[in-house]
């Protein structure tokens, strides 16, 4: 996808229902989504098997 | 994580005993303890009992220690608390347990909120989750729990994704350990402290106090 930055991924936060951005390479959370759904663009990390 | 004694604010200087699949219960326990708030405790233990939790509340531990640094050690060691509050309470007994709220938050700890009908949270908790009593508690309370499970496999996925900032995905994986007990995450951050180069530590530094739970 355009514009897309590596190592950028997020998951939802169960508590509040909202997704979090995460820089994997900056090892940081960037943003917490005030509004429902997820961040466009970005895709979506789940637990490793 | 450096920790403030509250007594004091010296920094802890001694390795905490964390306890798995516990928690620790706010509420009025000094005589006499109205009845009805007596039946309450009972439905809520009955459900923890359930789902095999364990409940520790400030007078669970007698050690001769002055009682707010008790309590202090029974948070920072536990996983969920549950401040149950009753309109016959007085404003003293409510400042305590709010008290204890604030810090089990601070503290990335999962809180509930157990109340009566008439009893006002203060506007610093609106968003902490709370639940009335009433013929619905044991299945707000299961509810309430099964979400605290999905909240212990996000911090997995949380831990999973910190590669690059190693000490933020061992405190991750000692989130999720405290509430699901699951030893394999012991395991996992003791791999990713030996892999971080923080072996050499020294034993009572604040890497080595993060990395054993």
């Amino acid at each position: 996808m355009a514009g897309r930055k590596k190592g950028i991924v997020q998951t939802k936060n169960p508590k509040t229902g909202r997704y979090v951005k995460i820089d994997r390479d900056k090892g940081r959370i960037v943003s917490h989504k005030s509004t429902k759904g997820p961040y466009k663009g970005v895709p979506v990390t789940r637990k490793k098997k | 994580m450096i920790l403030y004694r509250p007594i004091d604010g010296e920094v802890l200087s001694s390795p905490v005993k964390y306890q798995p699949s516990t928690c620790f219960l706010m509420t009025k326990l000094g005589t006499p303890v109205p009845k009805d708030l007596q039946r309450i405790r009972k439905r809520i233990a009955s459900v923890l009992k359930k789902e095999k939790i364990k409940i520790i509340d400030a007078n669970s531990v007698v050690t001769g220690r002055d009682f707010l640094l008790n309590i202090w050690h029974s948070i920072i060691s536990v996983p969920i608390g549950i401040a149950l509050l009753h309109d016959e309470m007085t404003n003293e007994t409510m400042s305590n347990i709010f008290y204890e709220v604030g810090m089990m938050q601070a503290y990335g700890k999962e809180v509930l909120i157990v109340k009566t009908s008439n009893v006002q949270v203060p506007s610093d908790f609106v968003r902490t989750q709370y639940i009335e009593v009433n013929d619905q508690l044991e299945s707000n309370i299961e509810k309430y729990l099964d979400g605290v499970i999905k909240i212990a496999e996000h911090y997995t996925i949380m831990a999973d994704q910190f590669e690059n900032d190693p000490l933020l995905a061992i405190d991750y994986l000692r989130r999720s350990f405290l509430i699901s007990n699951d030893k394999s995450l012991r395991e996992k951050a003791k791999q990713i402290f030996d892999e971080a180069g923080l072996e050499g530590r020294a034993k009572n530094s604040v890497e080595r106090y993060l990395v054993n739970f």
